[in-house]
């Protein structure tokens, strides 16, 4: 039996991810309908933001693995395209299991 | 509700440039927005709103052709984008609307409706500005009352008899019927009295143009509005029996009033007011009398104006009469009122 690496597996059809915290080692479900930053304060962690649309760049926060989808205008495209920074107010992921530095 | 896809008056090129490096709030149509001069020196017009916080642009200073807001900072460029922030990246910043602005004929004018729409064809063409064969000069005054009450005023000027007793009333305009037209989208309204005394304004105009101030005279009133709220109005005497507004201009002395009527709210406006000559255009003495003297007069008319709002808010229900000598404001607010109608269907009020 293989191991798929879910850091490197597409997003499943119905658009839910894993966030994995790696420093917490906590691994969290996002829905469609939540963004990164709202399943995060509900499992308690109080990552600093403030505008919640992408535009201040408060909440940026690293990305260990996985691929993220960005929704933000903070971010130039250059900086967007390194793919290890995250703005989880708005941005997604484009993989199955995002990997934070948190 | 106001007509929007047309050019009004915003201040005088004067009063902008005179601020320096400090811009001008003004709501015009209920748009609360902030002129300023870009960085050749162009008028621009925004939103006078932070994408921020909210503050007022307005209370802040500008800085090389951009907007910097005076409580942290944000500066703002002429198309309404944001261009720095100290300590942010401000590329994801909502814009602001931007106003449709250009100077002309000594005035701002700005274009508060759809900006996709904004027309400098559409701009009104005036003979006598920027021509060395005529005199202008005028004032602001800031009126307290409904800019229709203002056209109301300016379409029948029966009123002078009453309120501006000691300058240019006099009982012949009473006497004397006025009629009332609507040539392609303009009214005009025109009294003609015949062989009268001069009032004291046109009295003094005659000793300045060289004539006998108390000859016998034909005077002419000749208003005209076109919209959204401009009214030229032909004012002047002549040596009786010579034609009056037609007379040779060695046996007259006319001008024009010149009022460009800006809507602030809807129960305020930006009067511009003025008089343009032909006689005696370069002497400079006389243009200051003529605006002291129109100044005096145009302000009775401003607080007449602004005790008859205070009243008709004191009373809203009541009903006015419109009379014979209202035709000319009656016609005016039909024409505004059909081009409102025309806006509203058409969907385009932002």
């Amino acid at each position: 039996m293989s191991t798929i690496d879910p850091t490197q597996a597409p997003l499943p059809g119905d658009g839910c991810f894993e966030v994995h915290l790696h420093k917490s080692g906590q691994t969290l479900q996002v829905r469609p309908d939540q963004s990164i930053l709202q399943v995060l304060q509900e499992a308690g962690h109080e990552v600093p933001y403030s505008c919640s649309q992408g535009v201040c760049g408060t909440c940026l926060t690293p990305v260990v693995a996985g691929q993220p989808d960005h929704w933000d205008m903070y971010l130039t495209p250059e900086e967007q395209a390194q793919g290890d920074a995250i703005m989880v107010c708005c941005s997604r992921s484009q993989t199955a299991r995002l990997v934070l530095d948190l | 509700m106001f007509i929007k896809n047309t050019w009004y008056v915003a201040c005088t090129e004067a009063e902008l440039d005179g601020l320096g490096a400090k811009p001008l709030g003004r709501t015009i149509c209920n748009e609360k927005m902030v002129f300023f001069k870009g960085p050749d020196g162009q008028a621009v017009a925004v939103e006078d709103f932070c994408p921020h916080r909210g503050a007022p642009l307005s209370l802040g200073q500008v800085c090389e052709g951009k907007l910097v807001c005076g409580y942290h900072g944000l500066e703002m460029g002429c198309e309404g984008k944001v261009v720095h922030m100290p300590g942010q990246r401000v590329r994801g910043f909502p814009a602001n609307k931007a106003y449709a602005v250009t100077r002309r004929y000594g005035f701002v004018w700005v274009w508060p409706g759809d900006q996709t729409q904004a027309d400098l064809a559409k701009m009104p063409t005036f003979e006598f500005f920027d021509n060395p064969g005529w005199a202008y000069s005028g004032g602001l005054y800031h009126v307290q009352a409904d800019y229709r009450l203002m056209i109301d005023n300016l379409m029948d000027l029966t009123h002078e008899t009453y309120v501006h007793a000691s300058s240019i009333g006099q009982p012949e305009i009473d006497e004397t019927p006025c009629s009332t037209s609507v040539e392609n989208g303009q009214v005009v309204l025109q009294r003609h009295m015949s062989g009268i005394q001069a009032p004291p304004f046109w009295q003094m105009a005659m000793s300045a143009n060289g004539l006998d101030p108390q000859a016998k005279v034909d005077r002419w009133q000749i208003c005209r509005f076109t919209p959204p709220s401009h009214i030229m109005i032909d004012v002047g005497v002549a040596l009786a029996g010579h034609g009056g507004f037609h007379a040779p201009p060695e046996v007259k002395a006319y001008s024009v009033v010149v009022d460009f009527i800006t809507p602030e709210t809807e129960t305020s406006h930006w009067y511009h007011w003025g008089m343009a000559r032909q006689f005696k255009p370069q002497d400079e003495a006389l243009t200051a009398r003529i605006r002291e003297g129109q100044g005096k007069i145009f302000n009775e008319d401003m607080q007449m104006l602004q005790l008859q709002q205070a009243n008709i808010l004191r009373w809203p229900d009541r009903p006015l009469l419109m009379l014979n000598i209202d035709s000319g404001g009656v016609q005016s607010r039909r024409i505004i009122d059909r081009l409102l109608a025309e806006e509203q269907a058409h969907g385009v009020t932002a």
